[in-house]
């Protein structure tokens, strides 16, 4: 699995504070830790910073880049941001995170990426918003994304399709239609484009304690439909055990074998059953629980873990 | 050709639920209503049984309503200014079930008082042998303070005490466990928060058999879609095994319905509006009826018109089961 490690982002209060503050310090920290933690990218979501963006984004590349040598993602809305982030990075090939499939974005966006052989995270989302179904999506990346990187000649192999990630908490009906849309995505062309989530949107708006399950159980169903690259927490070492059980089959643990299981039958197209579970474990049946409500099975409520199993 | 029918087999059921308690069992009433049990969809007969038909309750006040439409204080006339007057006339106009609303203000201005409400409920109770919902102002400390005593005055009862939300739960909880009685919960069109408050709701210790949801609606051309989705959602979910969504739903179309501009105002509309209490009872009769097909097992409503409408599609729908039950198909 190849994370792009989400912990620069202005939604925090510790990065706005340090951001406001220029402290270098506190960010060539993140990097480096995230880093250490096997964040194989770095995404660095600064907000639009209408002001001062000539200035920041050059800044923040140039910080990060003085410790680490990975590829920085520049994740705003403000093209004039990124493009002068861009023209800061001297390491490695860099992300635009992100285009839609909105004609002005599209039109714009993947020739910055050309022009400066940056990668681009494409997203199936039109003007009219995010489909729920897994079929429009994937028709977006095949009718707008795609033929939008042949028309400048942008090599596929760099265009990296977001299908969206959205909440179980508001938005359940979108999570199965997700994993369908990772799995069919990689029919789209030959060889498949790449495709990255952001994995954590699942559980937003979710109560804090309850959101590592999600995000993990999420990723072992995404990991089934073929998912190899996301935008996620490098420092969630529960995760960090679930993907590494996975890649490397470790059937040593009976919660391991579980997460192998709802892996493999998603990626047999099945659906995980509840005699794959053992009852008696209350950390097995919590994922359960977790796989129902991601599968839009069980209607998703803040103490769905209290509820008893539906099987 | 034969036509095969497809028909639905769903794992799971609603709870089935009983408001009231007559001597027999430690109540006053002369009779009860049950409602839910049901294995499919709304009146889907021919996929398995509907053991208990919807019931009406209509709302009355514990005083005559300072905002309520021209038209129903016709209606009720005198009948508004006393609360055992009121139920009288509810329960001769064919309700199956009351629902009384307390006031936050008496009609002198002044804020209501536990003696006051525990007086309006008895008096409903001693005028009527109807079961009973009481719902409280709708402020949380009003509420509160209002409601433990009735229900602590009622003990026995089985009144669907209400309304729980997710801000005002708990001491309503509390005293319907005390004191035998059930609960109304309320979540605003959501179906997430409508759930998360069956869970918190039974986490007190209240067994599911004594919530009755109330998932909110909006009335014809005010939302009823949304209402409507919501409550398809929570029923699909119950018959799919959700144990925590397998609850019976009580909705308020006489309350939404005759908020809407079309039963409310009388005058300076288009004419081709047509009659202005027809048009009314439309309003509410269609709004109930809408909900009665996605769901909903106890409609409260306001006229009487209303109630003899409703009722007569209620027998309809349920004519299917009759013949179900009488040729053993």
């Amino acid at each position: 699995m190849y994370i792009i490690g989400e912990n620069i982002h202005i939604i925090s209060q510790k990065v706005k504070d340090a951001l406001k503050a220029r402290d270098a310090e506190y960010f060539k920290k993140s990097a480096i830790r995230q880093v250490e933690a096997g964040a194989q990218a770095l995404d660095l979501n600064l907000g639009p910073r209408k002001r001062d963006w000539e200035e920041v984004f050059p800044w923040m590349v140039k910080t990060v880049e003085s410790v680490v040598d990975v590829p920085l993602s520049l994740d705003s809305t403000n093209i004039l941001g990124i493009e002068a982030g861009l023209k800061a990075v001297t390491k490695a090939q860099p992300i635009i995170n992100s285009t839609s499939a909105e004609a002005e974005r599209l039109e714009k966006v993947p020739l910055l990426a050309k022009k400066y052989n940056a990668r681009l995270i494409a997203l199936t989302m039109g003007k009219s918003g995010i489909p729920v179904g897994a079929d429009e999506r994937v028709n977006i990346a095949l009718e707008k994304l795609i033929p939008r990187a042949l028309e400048i000649d942008f090599p596929i192999s760099d265009l990296i399709i977001d299908p969206l990630v959205l909440t179980v908490s508001g938005c359940q009906e979108y999570c199965p239609e997700l994993i369908e849309a990772v799995r069919t995505i990689q029919f789209a062309w030959d060889p498949p484009p790449p495709i990255s989530v952001g994995l954590s949107n699942v559980s937003n708006a979710v109560p804090r304690h309850n959101r590592p399950l999600i995000n993990r159980v999420y990723c072992a169903m995404l990991m089934g439909a073929g998912l190899q690259m996301m935008i996620a927490d490098p420092f969630d070492e529960k995760q960090n055990e679930v993907i590494r059980v996975i890649e490397e089959r470790d059937e040593g643990t009976a919660v391991g074998r579980l997460y192998l299981k709802i892996h493999d039958r998603i990626a047999a197209m099945e659906q995980p059953v509840y005699e794959d579970v053992d009852p008696t474990d209350p950390e097995q049946v919590a994922i359960w629980k977790t796989v129902q409500i991601l599968l839009n099975k069980v209607i998703y409520a803040d103490s769905y873990l209290q509820q008893e199993a539906v099987m | 050709m034969p036509v095969q029918i497809p028909k639905d087999k769903w794992p799971g059921q609603v709870r089935v639920a009983t408001i009231g308690a007559t001597e027999a069992d430690g109540g006053t009433r002369t009779s009860v209503i049950t409602v839910g049990g049901e294995k499919a969809l709304p009146f889907m007969h021919f996929e398995a049984e509907m053991p208990y038909r919807p019931v009406i309750a209509l709302e009355i006040k514990d005083r005559k309503p300072d905002d309520w439409s021209p038209l129903l204080l016709e209606t009720w006339g005198e009948a508004m200014d006393a609360p055992g007057a009121w139920a009288k006339a509810a329960e001769a106009a064919g309700a199956d079930m009351l629902q009384l609303s307390l006031s936050l203000t008496g009609v002198d201005g002044e804020p209501n008082t536990p003696d006051k409400a525990v007086t309006a409920v008895q008096s409903v109770l001693n005028s009527s042998g109807l079961p009973l919902a009481v719902f409280g102002p709708g402020q949380k400390e009003a509420d509160n303070e209002l409601l433990v005593p009735v229900a602590e005055a009622t003990k026995g009862e089985r009144i669907a005490l209400g309304i729980c939300e997710d801000k005002n739960y708990r001491t309503i909880v509390a005293t319907a466990m005390a004191n035998d009685h059930l609960v109304t919960a309320r979540a605003p069109m959501d179906v997430n928060l409508s759930k998360q408050l069956n869970i918190l709701i039974t986490d007190m210790g209240l067994p599911l058999e004594r919530i009755i949801m109330d998932p909110t609606t909006g009335a014809l051309g005010y939302g009823i879609e949304y209402g409507y989705s919501v409550m398809e959602r929570l029923r699909l979910a119950a018959l799919q095994g959700d144990t925590m969504t397998q609850l019976p739903m009580i909705v308020t179309p006489g309350f939404e319905a005759w908020k809407a501009k079309e039963s409310k105002v009388g005058t300076g509309v288009p004419a081709a509006w047509g009659d202005w209490l027809e048009r009314a009872i439309n309003w509410e009769t269609l709004t109930a009826v809408a909900l009665l097909e996605s769901g909903a097992d106890i409609l409260v409503l306001r006229h009487p018109e209303s109630v003899r409408r409703v009722r007569m599609a209620i027998e309809e729908l349920m004519e299917a089961e009759e013949l179900r039950l009488a040729t053993g198909n």
